[in-house]
C-alpha cells in the first residue's frame, strides 16, 4: 500500500539550529494548540478507557456482587480462573470460531474481489449486494439465520436434502453449532471483499506486464504478484477479523439464547458471553472483571503474535 | 491509494488478460464467464437472508408450519407488518434507537474532525507518538471495559439513560479520528499557511477551509457512527434496562425470547425487516460513501 | 464538560476540568452533551412522593390479566396507599442486571415479582430487603408450605413472601396410545407411579422415522419441556446440596444414576436423532400449537400444571391423562419438583410500609385465593390447598397428590450458576456428549468454586 499520504505533512523535525531542550515560540504555541484540539480525545480516553481499565483491574481483586460493598480477596479470582474449565472451554470455542471463520472469510472475500476486479459492467450491482449483509444489524441477521437454518422449516436444510445430504440439526447438535456461526460470519465477507478489491486496484500494472513477457500464466501471476502485493491488506483484514471474532456475542445471544448460555452443552459458550454472564447473571463482578482483564491480555498476545508472524509473509515495499 | 478515494469505484482497471497464451474464447471464459458465475451465485446466496425474511414476514400462521416450507407466500399478508408494530412497542423502540443514533452521529461528526485536526494540521512535538497511542486503543476490546463501565455509570445514575451510549462519542473514537486524519493529511498544507497569513485562526481554518473539502470523510464517519448506534447490541443490553429505553435490537430480542408471547416467526421477520429497511435505504443512497470509507481505513 | 468533571472524581477530573473549562472550543460539544442528558432523562419517568406502591412483574398473559385483577381488587379495598402494576419486559429470570441496575439507579420498584429459587441469590447480592423488621415479617411465612418458606429465606431471615407454586407430572395422550394399540393402564395414577422402564417400553412402540431417518413420531423424549435435571434427580431420590458440608452435590450417586438412565435412553434411540426431534421445541419462540405433544406426534411428556390450560386452548379435543413422575424401581416413592414465584421488596423501595401491606395481601390468603382460582396455578398458602372449590379435578391431582411429594431446588446464593451448570451437564448427557459422572463432577467443581465464599449456608425447613 502506498504511504504517500502520511508523508504529505509530517510532524516537524526540529530544525538543526534550534536549541535542543527548549521549544521555540511557534512550537510552544503549536503544542498548546495541538493539545487543545486533541483535548476531547484526552478527556474521553481518560474517562471512558483508562479509568475503566484501571478500575477493572481493581474490581478483579475483589468479591463484588455489583451491589453493596466489595470485599478484597487478593488473587482468588485469578486462581479460580485458572482452575475454571469453563474459562478454557469459552476460550477454546472463541478461538475455534475465530480460527475458522477468518481464514475461510479471507478465501471467500479474495475470490469475490478477484471476480469483481474483472471488467464487467455490472460490478457495482454485485458490490452493493455483497456488501449489504455486512451492515445490517447482527441481531436481525441472526433472527433470519435461525429461520434459514431451521431443520424443518428452513430453506438451507431443504437444499441439503435436495442434494442428497443429511438433514443437519444446526442449533441442537454440539458438533456443528459452531460451524453454524462460521457460516453466518461469511455473510460479512462483502466488507473484506471491498477492501481486497481496493488493494487489487492498487497493484501496479507494469508488474503484470513484465510477468506476461516472462510467459507466466494466470495462476503463477496470482501466486507471484497478486498474493504478495495483497499481503498488507490481508494482514489488515486478519487484525480486523480477529478483533471482531474474539468479541463474538450478539449472534450467539440471539441464536442460541442465554438460558443457559452456550447451549447446546456449552458448545457455543464464547468468551464474552461467559464474561457477561458472570457479571450480570451470577453477580460475580469480581470474577467477571478478572475475565475481562485476561481478555485484554489475550487480545494483546494474539495481536503481537500476528504482527510478528506477519513480518515473515507481509510484503511491504511497493515499487 | 489516494486516487482510489478521490475518484473511487467507477471503473475497474482491466485485469491483465491481454495477449499471452490461449485463444480468445479461453480469455473470455476466464475474465467474464467464470467471474460472472461466481458473483451471481454468491449474490444469490447473499440475497437469500433478505428474501427469506420478506417471504416469511408475508406468510400466514398456517403457512409457517408447512412442510416442506413454501418458497413464495400463497397469499401475501401485508397486514403482518401492521401487526408486527402492534405486538412490540415498536414505535417507542424506534424512537429510542433513532434518538441514540442521531446523538451518536452528532457527537462523532463534531469531535472526530476537531481531534483529527489536532493530529494532522498542526505540527507539534510528540504528535505522532501520541497518535500512535490513539491507534493502540483500538486493541482494547469494548467487552474488557463493560464490568467497570457498568459500575461507573451505575454510580453516576446513568444506567437506563442514553448517556452511556452517546456521551463517549462526543470525545472522538480512535478509528474515526484515524479516518479523518488520513483525509486531512492529503489536503495541501499551503492552503492552511495562506489562511494563517490572512489572520485566520485554527478553528476558522478547520471549519471554513478544511471541513468543506472533507465531506467524503465526514460523511463516512457519520454514516459509520450511525450504523454503529443503530446496530449496537451489547451496549444497550448492558446499559438500558426497561422498555422505556430499549432500542430495537434489545427490545425485539427480549420480546422474541419469551415463548409465552407467542410471537410468530412471520411477525418477528416483519419487525426485523422494518429495522433493516432504513439501513438498506441509507446504504443505497450513500453507497459511494460507504465504499470509500471502508477502503479508506485499509490504507496506511 | 460539566458532566465530565462531576462524572469522574478521580483521574478524569483534573484533565477534564482544567483543559476544557478555559477554552470555548468545546463548549459546543458540552452543550450537545447537555442536550443528550436532558434528552435521555426525559425518557426516564420520575416518581414523586404520594404515588402508588409500584409493583413490577414480568408476567405475561393470561397470568398477567389475573394479576391485574388482583391489584384492582386490592385497590378497591381502599388501602392507605394504592398499588400500581408495571409490566416489565420479560428478561430471563436469572439475569440480575435488570433489577439491580434499576435499584442502583434509584428507579427501582417497591415490590418485585421474583422467581422464588433465585431469592437467596438476590438476598446474598444485597438487592433485597430483610423483611424481619416489618410487622409479622417472619411469622407470616408460617402460613406457607414449608418448601416455599425455605426458598423465601436466606441466612435465617425472610426476604420474600411466597406467592404461588407449581409441580411437574407425566402427561400422556390416551387417544394416541390407544390408536397404537398400547395398553396404558400402567399410566393410570390410580395404579400409582409407573417405572421409567415401563414408560420406555411403551414409548418404544410408538417411534416412527421418516424417509430421511429422522423421527416423525416419538413415544417419549426424556428432556422435552419440564424433563429437567432436577426432575430426574429427585425421582431417583438424589440430593443436590449437603448443608452440613456446605457442598453442592450434583455428583450424588442417585443423581448420576438418573442422568445415566437418560443417557442410555437417548443412546439407544440415537441421541442426535432424538435431539433433532426435540430440540426445536426447546428453542425460544417455538409456537406452542406446533409442539409435537399438541400435534399428536409425541405421546408422553413431563410438564407442569400450567399445561392443563394450554391444552384447553390448543388441543381441546385431546383425550389425555396426568400421572405421577415415574420411579426407578417398582414400589419406589414418586417425587416431583416444585417451583414458583414470590413477592420481594428491593432496597431503596420508596414506601416500604405500604409496600409490605400490599405484599401481605397479594401473597396472603386473599390474593392467593383469587390467583389460584383464576390462573389455575397452585397456592403456597397451606390452608387454601384444602379448599376444594378452588380446583378442577385435574388440577386437584397436583394440589392433593403431587405437592405433598414435591421437592425444591436448594435455595443457594449461587442458584443461577448452579442451574446453568446443571443444564449444560444435562444437555451434554442427553446428547451423549459426556458421561454423566464426569459432566456432573465438573459441574460440581465450578459451582463449588463460587459457593465456597458464602459458606456456611443455612437452609430453613
Amino acid at each position: 500500500m502506498a504511504t504517500q499520504t502520511a508523508a504529505a505533512y509530517p510532524a516537524p523535525r526540529r530544525p538543526p539550529t534550534a536549541r535542543r531542550f527548549a521549544l521555540g515560540r511557534t512550537e510552544r504555541r503549536n503544542l498548546a494548540l495541538g493539545l487543545l484540539f486533541i483535548s476531547p480525545w484526552i478527556v474521553g480516553f481518560v474517562a471512558f478507557l483508562l479509568y475503566p481499565f484501571i478500575y477493572t483491574i481493581q474490581i478483579s481483586f475483589t468479591q463484588y456482587s455489583g451491589f453493596g460493598d466489595s470485599l478484597p480477596i487478593g488473587w482468588a479470582n485469578y486462581q479460580q480462573l485458572l482452575r475454571d474449565d469453563l474459562f478454557w472451554t469459552s476460550l477454546y470455542n472463541t478461538l475455534f470460531y475465530t480460527g475458522l471463520a477468518i481464514p475461510v472469510g479471507v478465501v471467500v472475500a479474495m475470490a469475490l474481489a478477484l471476480a469483481m476486479a474483472q471488467p464487467l459492467p455490472e460490478v457495482p450491482v454485485y458490490r452493493a449486494i455483497l456488501y449489504l449483509p455486512s451492515i445490517i444489524p447482527a441481531f436481525a441477521l441472526s433472527f433470519v439465520f435461525v429461520a434459514l437454518l431451521d431443520p424443518a422449516r428452513g430453506i438451507f436444510n431443504q437444499a441439503l436434502l435436495a442434494l442428497g445430504l443429511p438433514n443437519v440439526n444446526w442449533f441442537g447438535d454440539p458438533g456443528v453449532s459452531k460451524l453454524a456461526l462460521v457460516i453466518l460470519a461469511q455473510f460479512g465477507a462483502g466488507q473484506a471483499a471491498l477492501i481486497f478489491l481496493a488493494g487489487l486496484k492498487g497493484i501496479p500494472q507494469p508488474l503484470y506486464e513484465a510477468a506476461m513477457l516472462d510467459g507466466a500464466g494466470t495462476w503463477r501471476k496470482f501466486l507471484n504478484i497478486t498474493l504478495p502485493m495483497m499481503t498488507p491488506v490481508i494482514l489488515y483484514d486478519l487484525i480486523l477479523g480477529l478483533s471482531q471474532g474474539i468479541q463474538i456475542f450478539t449472534q450467539i445471544f440471539v441464536i442460541f439464547g442465554n438460558d443457559p448460555p452456550g447451549a447446546p452443552a456449552n458448545s457455543t459458550l464464547a468468551y464474552v458471553p461467559y464474561l457477561y454472564n458472570n457479571g450480570f447473571r451470577y453477580s460475580q463482578m469480581g470474577y467477571a472483571a478478572a475475565l475481562a482483564w485476561v481478555l485484554f491480555l489475550i487480545t494483546l498476545v494474539l495481536a503481537v503474535v500476528i504482527f510478528r508472524w506477519s513480518s515473515r509473509w507481509v510484503h511491504y515495499d511497493t515499487d | 491509494m489516494a486516487r482510489a478515494i478521490a475518484a473511487p469505484v467507477a471503473e475497474v482497471p482491466a485485469a491483465p488478460e491481454v495477449g499471452a497464451r490461449g485463444g480468445w474464447l479461453r480469455r473470455r471464459v476466464r475474465s467474464e464467464v467464470v467471474p460472472r458465475i461466481v458473483l451471481v451465485v454468491m449474490c444469490l446466496v447473499f440475497v437469500l437472508p433478505f428474501y427469506w425474511m420478506l417471504i416469511t414476514a408475508l406468510k400466514t400462521n398456517e403457512e409457517l408450519t408447512a412442510y416442506p416450507p413454501t418458497l413464495w407466500p400463497r397469499s401475501p399478508q401485508w397486514a403482518n407488518f401492521a401487526a408486527a408494530v402492534e405486538i412490540f412497542p415498536f414505535w417507542r423502540f424506534l424512537q429510542n434507537t433513532a434518538t441514540i443514533t442521531a446523538l451518536t452521529v452528532l457527537g462523532a461528526a463534531i469531535s472526530n474532525p476537531i481531534v483529527a485536526y489536532g493530529f494532522s494540521r498542526i505540527p507539534w512535538p510528540g504528535r505522532d507518538k501520541v497518535f500512535f497511542l490513539v491507534l493502540a486503543t483500538v486493541f482494547v476490546p469494548f467487552p474488557v471495559l463493560i464490568i467497570a463501565l457498568f459500575d461507573i455509570f451505575a454510580r453516576l445514575g446513568w444506567i437506563n439513560t442514553f448517556l452511556p451510549l452517546v456521551v463517549p462519542f462526543f470525545f472522538g473514537s480512535a478509528f474515526w479520528i484515524f479516518l479523518m486524519r488520513q483525509f486531512f493529511l492529503r489536503i495541501p498544507q499551503e492552503i492552511s499557511d495562506a489562511a494563517r497569513l490572512d489572520g485566520a485562526n485554527e478553528l476558522q481554518i478547520l471549519f471554513k477551509i478544511i471541513m468543506p473539502q472533507s465531506w467524503p470523510a465526514l460523511s463516512a464517519v457519520s454514516l459509520f457512527a450511525g450504523l454503529h448506534a443503530w446496530n449496537d447490541f451489547l451496549g444497550p443490553l448492558i446499559f438500558l434496562q426497561d422498555e422505556t429505553t430499549y432500542t430495537l435490537a434489545i427490545g425485539l430480542t427480549f420480546f422474541e425470547s419469551q415463548s409465552q408471547y407467542d410471537i410468530k416467526l412471520n411477525l418477528l421477520m416483519a419487525a426485523s425487516a422494518l429495522v433493516v429497511l432504513p439501513v438498506v435505504v441509507v446504504f443505497l443512497m450513500f453507497q459511494r460513501v460507504f465504499v470509500e470509507g471502508v477502503t479508506l481505513g485499509s490504507m496506511k | 464538560m460539566g458532566f465530565g468533571s462531576d462524572a469522574f472524581p478521580r483521574p478524569a477530573d483534573r484533565t477534564a476540568g482544567r483543559r476544557a473549562s478555559r477554552r470555548n472550543v468545546l463548549r459546543g460539544a458540552a452543550g450537545l452533551g447537555a442536550a443528550a442528558i436532558t434528552g435521555a432523562r426525559t425518557i426516564v419517568p420520575a416518581r414523586a412522593q404520594g404515588e402508588p406502591v409500584v409493583f413490577w412483574t414480568a408476567m405475561t398473559d393470561p397470568d398477567l390479566a389475573v394479576m391485574k385483577g388482583i391489584v384492582e381488587t386490592y385497590n378497591g379495598e381502599s388501602p392507605a396507599v394504592p398499588a400500581e402494576l408495571v409490566q416489565i419486559p420479560p428478561a430471563e429470570v436469572t439475569d440480575t442486571s435488570k433489577l439491580m441496575t434499576a435499584v442502583r439507579g434509584g428507579i427501582g420498584p417497591d415490590v418485585y415479582f421474583l422467581d422464588r429459587f433465585i431469592v437467596a441469590q438476590r438476598a446474598a447480592d444485597g438487592v433485597l430487603q430483610d423483611l424481619t423488621a416489618f410487622p409479622g415479617g417472619y411469622t407470616l411465612l408460617e402460613n406457607h408450605l414449608p418448601f416455599a418458606r425455605a426458598e423465601a429465606t436466606y441466612d435465617g431471615k425472610p426476604y420474600a413472601l411466597p406467592h404461588n407454586t407449581d409441580a411437574r407430572a407425566l402427561y400422556y395422550n390416551r387417544g394416541m396410545l390407544e390408536a397404537a394399540g398400547v395398553d396404558h393402564a400402567v399410566l393410570d395414577p390410580a395404579n400409582g407411579p409407573a417405572t421409567w422402564d415401563a414408560v420406555k417400553e411403551i414409548a418404544n412402540g410408538l417411534n416412527e422415522t421418516g424417509p430421511d431417518g429422522n423421527y416423525t413420531t416419538m413415544g417419549f423424549v426424556p428432556w422435552v419441556n419440564q424433563g429437567w435435571h432436577y426432575t430426574y434427580g429427585f425421582s431417583w431420590g438424589g440430593e443436590f446440596f449437603d448443608a452440613a458440608a456446605c457442598e453442592v452435590t450434583p455428583d450424588n450417586p442417585q443423581v448420576v444414576a438418573a442422568f445415566q438412565w437418560v443417557y442410555d435412553y437417548c443412546q439407544e434411540l440415537g441421541a442426535q436423532q432424538v435431539s433433532a426431534f426435540g430440540s426445536p421445541t426447546m428453542q425460544p419462540g417455538f409456537p406452542p400449537q406446533q409442539h409435537p405433544f399438541i400435534t399428536g406426534n409425541l405421546a408422553m411428556q413431563i410438564t407442569g400444571d400450567w399445561m392443563i390450560n394450554q391444552l384447553r386452548t390448543y388441543a381441546p379435543e385431546m383425550d389425555y391423562g396426568i400421572t405421577f413422575i415415574p420411579v426407578p424401581n417398582e414400589g419406589d416413592e414418586s417425587a416431583t419438583w416444585a417451583g414458583g414465584w414470590s413477592l420481594a421488596m428491593p432496597q431503596g423501595a420508596k414506601q416500604p410500609e405500604a409496600a409490605f401491606e400490599f405484599m401481605k395481601w397479594v401473597a396472603g390468603e386473599p390474593g392467593q385465593r383469587i390467583y389460584t382460582k383464576e390462573s389455575a396455578h397452585l397456592p403456597t398458602w397451606e390452608a387454601l390447598l384444602a379448599d376444594d372449590a378452588l380446583f378442577t379435578e385435574r388440577h386437584r391431582f397436583f394440589s392433593q397428590d403431587l405437592l405433598p411429594i414435591a421437592k425444591t431446588r436448594p435455595p443457594l446464593p449461587v442458584g443461577a450458576k448452579y442451574w446453568d451448570e446443571l443444564t449444560a451437564a444435562w444437555q451434554a448427557v442427553y446428547l451423549n456428549e459426556a458421561e454423566p459422572e464426569a459432566a456432573l463432577a465438573a459441574a460440581k467443581e465450578r459451582v463449588q468454586a463460587q459457593l465456597g465464599r458464602f459458606c456456611p449456608v443455612t437452609i430453613e425447613g
